[in-house]
């Protein structure tokens, strides 16, 4: 399939989608109430992007998302290089790291309340705090993925530490680096969706689990479709540039 | 540059849980911590065991769900993943879109989940097995095709059938990969269970957490966190033990993309990008 | 190996017509369908290999030799032309006539070495103790007798080869096409695999059709080498390597040996 074809066929599907989204809970195929056709949802989406309390929650859940980020990425990128860094760190720490993966960071959310109160700073702690680890791995991952011989070619005409650092290390780490932000975007995102979902006053999390306590189906799906297509519109844009950087990756 | 005098990895590993564990009893004891931030390592394990038919039922609700939940997530995921892996058109159409949609924190849609299946044991089900079949599958899929095209064309050369070509070389060259996604699909299915739980429930370990956070009993939060950490080790253990058995000619020389794929969810993500 | 022969029923063989050659290519050319067009990678391949000889190919990279060969195997359909392997067309691989060797070793990373040089057998269902019985006499022909229960992994990159030897003749197919089957080897194990190849070769009679880039070890194995230009792949040269058998490494320091290689040499020069 040609790469005009391939597309064509993903919209196609789309619309198939989309098409049975609207068509079936308006025919009452599947129940209305349990499933509201797109149209009311779009229709609710556009009616609560107006309302302030909607504004003010996104500009909640947003700063709780940048600050969070801010505070995950030099944290988890400095000890990510230390354990990939040394050897003796890395054989310590690296075991480790794959249980603490496997566990529900989730249950430590208590922990977080009950220090910060539920508070932003509650929200951003968690949020950094799950950041962390996946920051760490990949940038862990990206440091190791430099071949040696680069830097030794690189010493071998005279190349100082700094040059190495900006003229060797960060040109061919940089697909992976951007590849480590984008992933640690998505953990950064759904750790303060969890943490507003659990125990929060407001933020776009606090209002989708309200809509879904209280049955206010169209709220909800509208709010789904928006932060859904936020996810994917930041993940498609750093996958641009990922590819963009690493044209000369075969 | 002195390694001859730091003490060997494993040694400081155990040094670090015992200290761990020390200080989780000692610094509530000593007061510097209060007992209401963290209660004492010997008051949870005391309330563990006073209520130990409590968590004993809560543990079994929590683990019928997981298991439904790996059932669906690993079931779907390996057959979807090796459809879509293996088959070029479709890969092509859709492992890109499918790469895009990971993106979602699939968190979002519990509450939906709720609306339709209610606050039992189907919610979470549903929850935990849609959130752990992207990784599985899109690790499969990764596995199906970056199969080495000598290996089937060797079986061509030996007159393998078509059949025999999937049975005989296709599938044990991705079993790899398919391990890599289970262990990973069982951990989420484990965390899935547990974010949902915690969210809005009214059995398993999770609700036992949020229950006695909202009446500030904290030595019966820290119980049900003790035995949610304890199931996931456990599994992540039992898993690669199985692994290790089952896939016992993993060269060496892998070894490395091996612990790619332990590098979390991303992993998957990154190879079907 | 002598009983080997005679214990193996091969239907290859059998019904052989009276005519010696073991392979026969008539006016083969193969256009594939590139990006840009139509590429044309072989034409107009005539060639005959006779019964139990040893021919090599070489040629510059990408001149289609690994193509040839694999239709050789039938595993690749050429656009025109026919092959015969023992007097029948082959056009899809059959591994009772024809073994092939591949540059990876390519064997399962998930079986043993003995389950691997097997595995053609397991293929066609061959019973148990059968395929054990002629694995096992496989592994000591190629000199690996107590390494049948390594995993790939655990062998060397010769031994690899040996293994991928061996699995290649379990079915004592009459033909042997072996895809630089060394190339990934070390220059001293090469070697050393090249003399344990003859050696091998002299106790089974096969027909083997070789291909490398080393002209070296050409000229050491070959009965007779094949000279193909760049694409599209033609052969612009047949030489006949006169050396007498068995080979010795001294050969290889002698005049003869030389003036060969050096035409080999200059023949590629020419093609490239």
């Amino acid at each position: 399939m040609s790469r005009a074809q391939i597309i064509m066929t993903r919209l196609a599907l789309l619309a198939l989608v989309l098409a049975a989204w609207e068509l079936l809970p308006r025919h009452q195929v599947v129940n209305p109430l349990l499933l509201p056709p797109l149209g009311d949802v779009l229709s609710m989406l556009g009616k609560l992007l107006l309302q302030a309390r909607v504004h003010e929650a996104i500009g909640v859940t947003a700063a709780e998302v940048v600050v969070a980020f801010l505070i995950a990425v030099p944290l988890g990128a400095v000890l990510g290089v230390l354990i990939a860094e040394s050897d003796y760190l890395g054989e310590v720490f690296k075991p480790m790291l794959f249980y603490v993966f496997s566990i529900p960071k989730s249950i430590f959310l208590p922990m977080f309340i009950l220090a910060f109160g539920i508070t932003f700073a509650q929200k951003v702690a968690y949020a950094a705090f799950t950041t962390t680890f996946v920051v760490m791995i990949s940038a862990a991952t990206a440091v190791e993925s430099v071949k040696q011989d680069y830097i030794l070619v690189a010493r071998s005409y005279g190349a100082t530490r700094a040059q190495i650092l900006m003229r060797v290390y960060v040109p061919s780490m940089m697909p992976l680096l951007l590849e480590a932000l984008r992933i640690s975007m998505i953990f950064n995102f759904t750790g303060v969706m969890i943490a507003e979902m659990y125990a929060s006053r407001t933020g776009i999390g606090h209002m989708i689990s309200g809509w879904g306590e209280n049955f206010q189906m169209p709220e909800l799906f509208a709010g789904v479709i928006l932060l859904s297509a936020v996810a994917v519109l930041f993940n498609e844009a750093v996958r641009f540039f990922e590819a963009r950087c690493s044209a000369w990756r075969t | 540059m002195r390694p001859r005098a730091l003490p060997a990895p494993a040694k400081v590993r155990w040094a670090m849980l015992v200290t761990l564990l020390l200080a989780w009893e000692l610094v509530p004891r000593t007061g510097l911590i209060p007992e209401l931030l963290l209660p004492a390592l010997s008051s949870t394990l005391k309330v563990l065991y006073q209520d130990s038919h409590i968590y004993w039922a809560a543990l079994l609700v929590t683990l019928y769900e997981v298991a439904l939940a790996m059932l669906i997530a690993c079931g779907g995921g390996i057959i979807t993943g090796a459809v879509v892996g293996g088959i070029a058109r479709l890969r092509d159409l859709l492992l890109p879109v499918f790469s895009s949609l990971y993106a979602v924190p699939m968190v979002i849609l519990y509450p939906v989940f709720t609306a339709w299946f209610g606050i039992g044991s189907e919610s979470k089900i549903a929850f935990a097995g849609i959130y752990a079949f992207f990784p599985v599958m899109l690790s499969t899929a990764a596995g199906i095709r970056t199969i080495d095209p000598q290996f089937i064309l060797a079986a061509r050369s030996m007159g393998a059938t078509l059949t025999q070509q999937v049975t005989r070389v296709i599938i044990p060259a991705s079993l790899p990969a398919v391990f890599a996604g289970l262990r990973l699909g069982g951990a989420l299915a484990i965390i899935g269970v547990v974010v949902s739980e915690m969210l809005t429930a009214a059995a398993g370990i999770g609700y036992l957490v949020t229950l006695n956070r909202t009446i500030l009993d904290s030595a019966r939060v820290f119980a049900a966190l003790l035995m949610i950490l304890v199931l996931s080790v456990a599994y992540y253990m039992l898993a690669r033990a199985i692994e290790r058995r089952v896939v016992v000619w993993q060269s060496v020389g892998r070894a490395p993309k091996a612990a790619q794929a332990e590098g979390g969810p991303g992993v998957p993500v990154a190879a079907a990008a | 190996m002598a009983n080997l022969s005679q214990t193996m029923t091969v239907p290859g063989q059998q019904d052989t017509p009276p005519e010696k050659a073991a392979i026969e290519v008539a006016n083969l050319s193969h256009i594939y369908a590139g990006a840009q067009g139509a590429v044309p990678a072989l034409e107009d391949i005539s060639m005959s290999v006779g019964s139990g000889r040893f021919v090599v190919i070489v040629g510059p990279s990408g001149c289609g030799k690994t193509s040839l060969l694999m239709m050789l195997a039938g595993l690749r359909a050429q656009s025109q032309g026919t092959i015969l392997c023992h007097g029948r067309p082959i056009s899809n691989p059959d591994p009772q006539r024809v073994g092939v060797i591949f540059q990876e070793a390519s064997l399962y990373p998930w079986l043993t070495a003995l389950d691997n040089i097997e595995f053609p057998l397991s293929l066609r269902g061959a019973p148990r103790d059968e395929r054990r019985r002629r694995a096992q006499a496989m592994l000591i022909l190629v000199g690996l007798e107590g390494f049948g229960e390594r995993y790939p992994h655990e062998l060397s990159g010769g031994m690899k080869q040996r293994v991928s030897i061996a699995r290649g003749l379990v079915q004592d197919p009459p033909v042997l096409l072996m895809d630089e089957p060394f190339a990934a080897l070390d220059e001293q194990t090469r070697m050393t695999m090249g003399h344990e190849l003859l050696r091998i070769w002299s106790k089974t009679s096969k027909t083997v059709v070789f291909i490398t880039h080393s002209l070296t070890e050409a000229v050491f194995l070959a009965d007779e080498v094949l000279v193909m230009s760049a694409r599209p792949g033609r052969i612009i040269d047949r030489i006949a390597v006169t050396l007498t058998r068995p080979r010795t490494y001294e050969m290889m320091a002698t005049d003869a040996f030389g003036q060969l290689r050096e035409r080999i040499w200059h023949q590629i020069r020419k093609a490239d």
